[in-house]
């Protein structure tokens, strides 16, 4: 709830299954996106509970919460790469920062980047690549610590319908190695062509599932 | 040791992509802490003065006429005991005439000759310097004038103490403005730090929901503080020293009628050390102050 009676979501009761790939639907400010916070511990609900692998999550301490989000991957509808590192760096931002050595760090940034088929681009700047390169790059950077889930937000909200097309595959490759993926989109035609749970959302209630 | 060297290469990372930011910080903490070293500076060197000037000065114990052997025993004690007195030279009641005479003839007629010696007994005592601007020769005045005994303490040097007041004033206006000055610098560092923080947000952002610990997002800001208050500290010292080495050899000839140019010094290792950490905890605030926002 954001205060004095609105809610972002209400009423919702989902059970995500491990392995599983669940579409979020909805038009704008339906809830899609809070959801996906909720998943992210970003947020806590007001009310309810959300509960991850058995772990209620506005229980974590800070330290459970970063420890927690190392087993969840993001993909942002604007990419959000570091302008200034190249793709190398924008993958292995974080195994970096936990104290990877480089021969690790690059070893793993590069089996991530061959599995996304960018293995090549390793020392572009994301300025010298197309959108579509970009957002693998993103799901990349999202892949690098293995996470048991994934999350993304419109992560096609910024491409053409082929190359949505293209990303949406590499979910589905995501999920077949076992991989919990829920994405956000608002393309139906794209959630046809995958054709896999759909959630629908309207202000804020679970008015569909299917 | 790999957070450390992470924290550091992020901040030199972040330092160099806005120089002039970089500058007008480092710039701020040099002005701080080069005000504050110009005061310690002074400070310093007024301080040798008056340790230099201290060290030649006496002072004489007049004893009563009436003194008794007790009275005698119990104040060699006293100027025994007191570390400021270096050395003491007992003056009888003869040799102070045959000093007076010999300094007075003029004014000595009949004195050697009359029945009684009116000139005291006295002990002159020659000082050690304190550098505690000369509270404890104060505090040994003030003793020697409560001992039974004793006629008149005369301790002609009031100007050593008004220096001492002076020496004092330099110092706490010197931490005065310094405090006003770092105050100013830890705000100006932790501006900056923001700025830097609000340039990266995007990669905050990113290393938070990728679950990177909080220490490894605000160490990197921490550390660029201290690189720009330690660094601004620095460039304060270089600049200092070269101020005094012109201020120094403009001002040789009036300096020469105090005291010898050649006694006067820079500020000793200890403190210009105690300066560059001090930039750098006032960078180290700076950073922290920044980096909080990162929750």
């Amino acid at each position: 709830m954001y205060g004095r009676g609105i809610y972002a979501l209400r009423d919702v009761t989902v059970k995500i299954d491990k392995g599983e790939f669940v579409f979020l639907t909805g038009a704008s400010g339906a809830g899609k996106s809070t959801f996906l916070r909720l998943l992210l511990r970003q947020e806590v609900p007001t009310e309810g509970l959300v509960r991850v692998g058995g772990r209620d999550l506005a229980r974590l301490t800070l330290r459970q919460v970063q420890t927690y989000r190392r087993t969840v991957g993001f993909v942002f509808q604007d990419f959000k790469l570091i302008p200034e590192r190249t793709v190398l760096d924008n993958v292995s931002l974080v195994p970096r920062a936990l104290g990877e050595t480089s021969v690790q760090q690059q070893r793993r940034t590069y089996q991530v980047l061959k599995w996304v088929g960018l293995q090549h681009r390793m020392n572009a700047y994301p300025i010298e690549l197309s959108g579509g390169e970009q957002q693998r790059i993103a799901i990349a950077r999202a892949l690098v610590n293995e996470p048991a889930l994934v999350l993304a937000d419109e992560p096609t909200g910024n491409l053409d319908p082929d190359l949505s097309l293209e990303i949406m595959n590499l979910f589905r490759d995501i999920n077949a190695r076992g991989t919990t993926v829920v994405v956000a989109t608002h393309d139906r035609e794209l959630i046809s062509h995958v054709a896999r749970r759909t959630l629908t959302l309207d202000h804020g209630r679970v008015v569909d599932s299917k | 040791m790999h957070a450390l060297r992470y924290c550091l290469v992020e901040a030199i990372r972040s330092l160099m992509r806005a120089p002039g930011a970089t500058a007008l910080s480092m710039l701020t903490s040099a002005v701080a802490t080069l005000v504050l070293g110009g005061f310690l500076l002074v400070s310093v060197n007024l301080e040798r003065v008056f340790v230099l000037w201290s060290g030649t000065a006496e002072m004489s114990v007049y004893l009563a006429d009436d003194i008794t052997p007790e009275q005698r025993v119990a104040l060699n004690q006293v100027l025994a005991a007191s570390p400021v007195v270096a050395s003491r030279t007992f003056v009888s009641k003869a040799d102070a005439l045959a000093r007076f005479v010999r300094s007075f003839p003029d004014l000595s007629t009949g004195l050697e000759d009359g029945p009684d010696n009116p000139l005291p007994a006295s002990i002159e005592l020659q000082l050690r310097p304190q550098g505690d601007d000369g509270r404890s020769i104060e505090s040994l005045t003030r003793e020697l004038r409560q001992t039974a005994g004793v006629a008149d303490v005369r301790y002609d040097r009031q100007w050593l103490s008004r220096l001492a007041t002076i020496l004092s004033g330099v110092r706490w206006a010197g931490w005065g403005l310094g405090a006003v000055l770092l105050c100013a610098a830890v705000l100006t560092v932790s501006t900056i730090v923001r700025l830097a923080l609000h340039a990266r947000r995007d990669e905050v952002e990113i290393m938070q929901l990728m679950g990177a610990p909080i220490g490894l997002l605000r160490g990197p800001l921490v550390v660029e503080g201290i690189l720009h208050g330690g660094g601004g500290a620095l460039v304060s010292l270089a600049l200092l020293y070269a101020l005094y080495l012109v201020a120094r050899a403009a001002a040789g000839p009036v300096l020469a009628t105090v005291i010898d140019p050649a006694l006067t010094t820079f500020l000793p290792a200890g403190l210009a050390g105690g300066l560059v950490g001090g930039g750098a905890a006032v960078g180290l605030v700076g950073g922290w102050m920044a980096a909080r926002h990162v929750r």
